[in-house]
């Protein structure tokens, strides 16, 4: 089909509707689209083995399936909660290694080193610590509130947002590490395992700081 | 029946037409109306996002299979989703039995008629 025709074809007009009002995780949207492409394709194919034109059945596929308006905000509450499981598993992932960080931080210069982390900062690292700590828990709490628990017990409207700014709480410290382990790299002796978890920081930051992103847009269009 | 009277019971439809064995989204969709004699209205969009959720709580589990050039996802209940099916099934037997019950009180039940 060229491209005029699948413009005016009402499938793929609606596929290119659907594709453009919903948010989520990039591979769980694709497969979401696909099969809503798949079943509108079934339904169609069935109307024309009854004897409808394909234009006219395709136009009844679509109309039977609901409009753009009526099934987005379902596609769209199922992958916000995906886009919220996939979050919280990276902030599980991540705390331990952030706890990790500070950790090696706080006692890359004890006492007899040439260098110590000065107590200010290393109060804020226990802080830090236990922020993740907490992050780390609620991600867990979430992704059984809507894994098998979610059988029994209805799942929060705003948990998805909850662990969005979860997410972003737990970047917030893995930027504040990366510094820190950088100030400790240039100042310690021991700077090469500080600059190399400094390193794995960053990443850490940037890959949980664009998971947060994609949660909090998700979450305000499944809450809005 | 409309769709708003269908959908507080669609976890069930869906986990009893997949009984007896896979199938994928159109062909639980018209095994739901086939089964109903054409009687139930569903907005067929919505059974898609409700299958994955399905999934997601452990219910059914799904895989993708080629059908010519295209791909269909099938789902399966899982052994949860059999239990669950059959819960589901004692309940609605329970709350028709109370229902008509009240409806049509000539014949209360435990009584002798």
């Amino acid at each position: 089909m060229n491209a005029a025709g699948r413009q005016a074809d009402p499938i793929a007009e609606y596929e290119a509707a659907l594709t453009a009002v919903l948010h989520g995780p990039g591979g769980e949207k694709a497969r979401m689209i696909e099969e809503l492409w798949d079943g509108l394709a079934d339904t169609a194919e069935a109307h024309v083995d009854e004897g409808e034109s394909y234009e006219r059945a395709a136009r009844l596929a679509v109309r039977e399936f609901g409009t753009v308006e009526e099934i987005a905000p379902v596609c769209q509450r199922e992958l916000t909660i995906a886009q919220a499981r996939h979050t919280a598993r990276t902030v599980i992932l991540i705390a331990p290694f952030l706890v990790a960080c500070w950790y090696l931080a706080r006692t890359s210069g004890l006492p007899g080193t040439a260098w110590q982390l000065p107590r200010t900062a290393q109060s804020l690292a226990v802080h830090l610590a236990a922020v993740a700590i907490a992050a780390a828990l609620l991600a867990a709490s979430t992704l059984a509130a809507t894994g098998t628990l979610a059988r029994r017990l209805p799942t929060p409207r705003r948990l998805p947002l909850v662990v969005a700014w979860a997410g972003t709480t737990t970047s917030v410290t893995m930027a504040v590490a990366t510094l820190a382990l950088a100030v400790a790299a240039a100042l310690a002796t021991d700077w090469p395992l500080l600059a190399l978890a400094g390193a794995l920081s960053a990443a850490s930051h940037a890959v949980v700081a664009s998971s947060a992103r994609a949660s909090r847009r998700c979450a305000r269009l499944a809450v809005a | 029946m409309k769709t708003d009277a269908v959908r507080g019971h669609l976890d069930g439809l869906l986990l009893a037409v997949l009984e007896p064995g896979p199938l994928h989204g159109y062909a639980i969709i018209a095994a739901v109306q086939n089964r109903s004699g054409g009687v139930l209205e569903l907005r067929t969009g919505t059974i898609y996002p409700a299958l994955n959720r399905l999934e997601r709580v452990g219910l059914l589990s799904s895989s993708w299979e080629s059908a010519g050039e295209r791909r269909r996802r099938c789902y399966e209940l899982t052994e949860e989703g059999r239990r669950t099916l059959a819960g589901e099934r004692t309940a609605w037997d329970e709350f028709t039995t109370a229902i008509g019950s009240v409806l049509n009180p000539s014949t209360p039940p435990g009584l002798p008629t």
